[in-house]
């Protein structure tokens, strides 16, 4: 008789189930922490899902593109737009606020579709961001230009998100199911196909791979998820101003993937969390912050030119992620 | 079913690169099951023919037919979905993926199922690959790169199996295993077409041969005609 040998199950510190963990205990931080810390929390979700969405792009498909910023301020005006005008609840402002995200994207797509690659991709994309930002602030009779655009009360299903807290459990909520969302989409068939065109595009598409179907959905993909963040943004501030959208912003969301680790996932939340929390807490060395800050990230970059998730796939091979470049 | 009905028809085919033309009427047919080795000196227009019978570059006259349909010029990922499948002389790997991914990318457009069923039959033919399953290909050797490339066409299912050189740069042991898979893929019934320098591996292989020189046809036979004579056919190669 055939018998299999049945498999040991592995405890749960070796198998990637244990990242559940990180929202369980995230969830305890409403517990502890005061409003100051949970709206730094709640930006630390908005950037998280910044740097996953904008990842996918450079670090995944390997494009230089830069319309992240175009994506996260459309997400923004978009969900404040809709609630303002249209009278949308937050929830379907959310949705809004992805469709319109992708849609920037699929328009993205097109520069790289054209062949359009590397600096001139580069330069093509910053001056999108750069158009929407001149939009926001020129389109006065609906986004009110300089002033910026206030959003109405958020509510969802009803509750009041007018407390951090109840901001907290919401972008919580969103941000664990479209990061376990992306991290789906980079494990199937679709997410190996993205890392073929990265490696070489040409042979990718030498074996039947339609690569231009699949540079179309990762900047759909990215733009969606960055519109989403965009929409937590704009919760988070309760008004929206252009130059919340500009070139530095770039910096820093470039920053955030490259000091995380490019092509990595988990770089991407290391990067979100570390870059939108280190700045918070220079803020106790008036007029040294960007000069940290700055010198952290060279360093990073210099020591650890992969990024920080090398420096955990070092520890431990549950960091290993198969599409991260070590 | 015509079993003497080619699968495989070039018929004239003439390249050129600028005006230099490389191809100039080019005249061969494989038979189904059939393995056929090009050989010829370098620059005699191997690899451009093996590169026009899988679309990386267009003739500029003559007919190539796969099962009576004419492929001449249409684009590598077209000729790729009609089971035209070639392992370049560069192999043409993605270092930074995993054998499996590797494996798996030639049967992307394919189901799931029917993926996994060609991933089982490729690790039959390559235990070792089995093994290294999760090892990124930069880490591999020569050899078991050349396996992937090989493991890769496989997953696609060809109905014809094109090989550039698949003994390039390979130890004689790397070259003797690559041998012994080729012979496997053979005895299971695929078709192929190789270029092939090695002699020793090619008539190991192929059962006819052609030889190219300055972009004709100039010679060929059955290998078992010229099993004890290499020298003839080299003299033909070079003389």
């Amino acid at each position: 008789m055939n018998q299999e040998t049945p498999q040991k199950k592995r405890p749960l510190s070796q198998n990637g189930r244990i990242f559940y963990l990180v929202p369980l205990a995230a969830a305890l931080i409403p517990f502890f922490a005061n409003d100051y810390l949970q709206f730094i929390v709640n930006m630390i979700m908005v950037y998280v899902l910044v740097t996953v969405g904008f990842n996918l792009v450079i670090g995944n498909l390997g494009q230089l593109a830069f319309a992240n910023t175009a994506f996260f301020g459309i997400g923004a005006y978009m969900t404040a737009i809709l609630m303002t005008y249209a009278g949308f609840t937050y929830e379907l402002a959310l949705v809004g606020a992805a469709i319109s995200g992708g849609l920037a994207g699929l328009l993205a797509s097109v520069t790289a579709l054209r062949g359009i690659r590397l600096y001139y991709l580069a330069i093509i994309t910053l001056a999108f961001g750069e158009l929407m930002r001149w939009v926001y602030i020129h389109a006065e009779p609906v986004t009110m230009g300089t002033d910026g655009l206030p959003l109405p009360d958020v509510t969802v299903f009803g509750m009041s998100m007018h407390s951090e807290t109840a901001k907290f459990y919401v972008f919580l909520l969103i941000t664990v199911l479209v990061v376990k969302g992306t991290s789906n989409l980079l494990k199937s068939r679709v997410g190996r196909a993205i890392l073929a065109i990265r490696d070489n595009e040409l042979t990718t598409a030498s074996l039947g791979i339609s690569t231009a179907n699949y540079i179309i959905l990762t900047f759909v993909w990215s733009g969606s998820v960055v519109g989403i963040a965009g929409a937590m943004f704009a919760a988070s501030t309760e008004r929206v101003f252009p130059e919340s959208f500009g070139l530095t912003e770039v910096i820093v969301h470039f920053a955030m993937v490259m000091v995380g680790g490019a092509g990595s996932l988990i770089g991407s939340v290391i990067g979100g969390v570390v870059l939108t929390a280190l700045p918070e807490y220079f803020r106790q060395f008036p007029g040294m912050e960007e000069l940290f800050f700055g010198a952290i990230i060279i360093a990073v970059l210099l020591f650890l030119p992969k990024g920080l998730v090398s420096l955990l796939a070092k520890v431990s091979p549950l960091f290993r992620e198969r599409y991260f470049r070590e | 079913m015509d079993t003497h009905k080619p699968i495989l028809k070039v018929d004239g085919i003439r390249v050129s690169y600028g005006k230099k033309e490389i191809l100039q009427g080019v005249d061969f047919e494989v038979a189904p099951g059939e393995t056929l080795c090009l050989l010829g000196a370098n620059g005699s227009g191997k690899s451009t023919a093996m590169n026009a019978i899988s679309g990386f570059v267009g003739c500029t006259h003559g007919k190539i037919e796969l099962d009576g349909e004419e492929i001449q010029n249409l684009p590598a990922h077209k000729t790729f979905r009609l089971g035209m499948v070639q392992v370049s002389q560069a192999r043409d790997l993605f270092p930074q993926l995993t054998v499996e991914d590797n494996l798996k990318l030639g049967a992307q457009v394919r189901s799931k199922s029917t993926m996994l069923e060609e991933l089982e039959r490729v690790y039959d033919y390559f235990p070792r690959l089995r093994e290294r399953r999760l090892q990124r290909v930069m880490t591999l050797s020569g050899g078991e790169q050349q396996m992937v490339a090989i493991g890769r066409a496989v997953m696609a299912r060809p109905r014809v199996l094109l090989l550039d050189e698949p003994s390039g740069g390979l130890s004689p042991q790397f070259v003797n295993e690559i041998g012994t898979i080729i012979s496997a893929l053979k005895e299971d019934g695929a078709t192929m077409m190789m270029i092939e320098q090695n002699l020793g591996l090619a008539f190991k292989v192929a059962d006819r041969f052609i030889i190219l020189r300055d972009g004709v046809v100039v010679d060929g036979g059955t290998v078992a005609d010229y099993a004890d004579d290499h020298e003839q056919v080299v003299k033909s190669i070079y003389l």
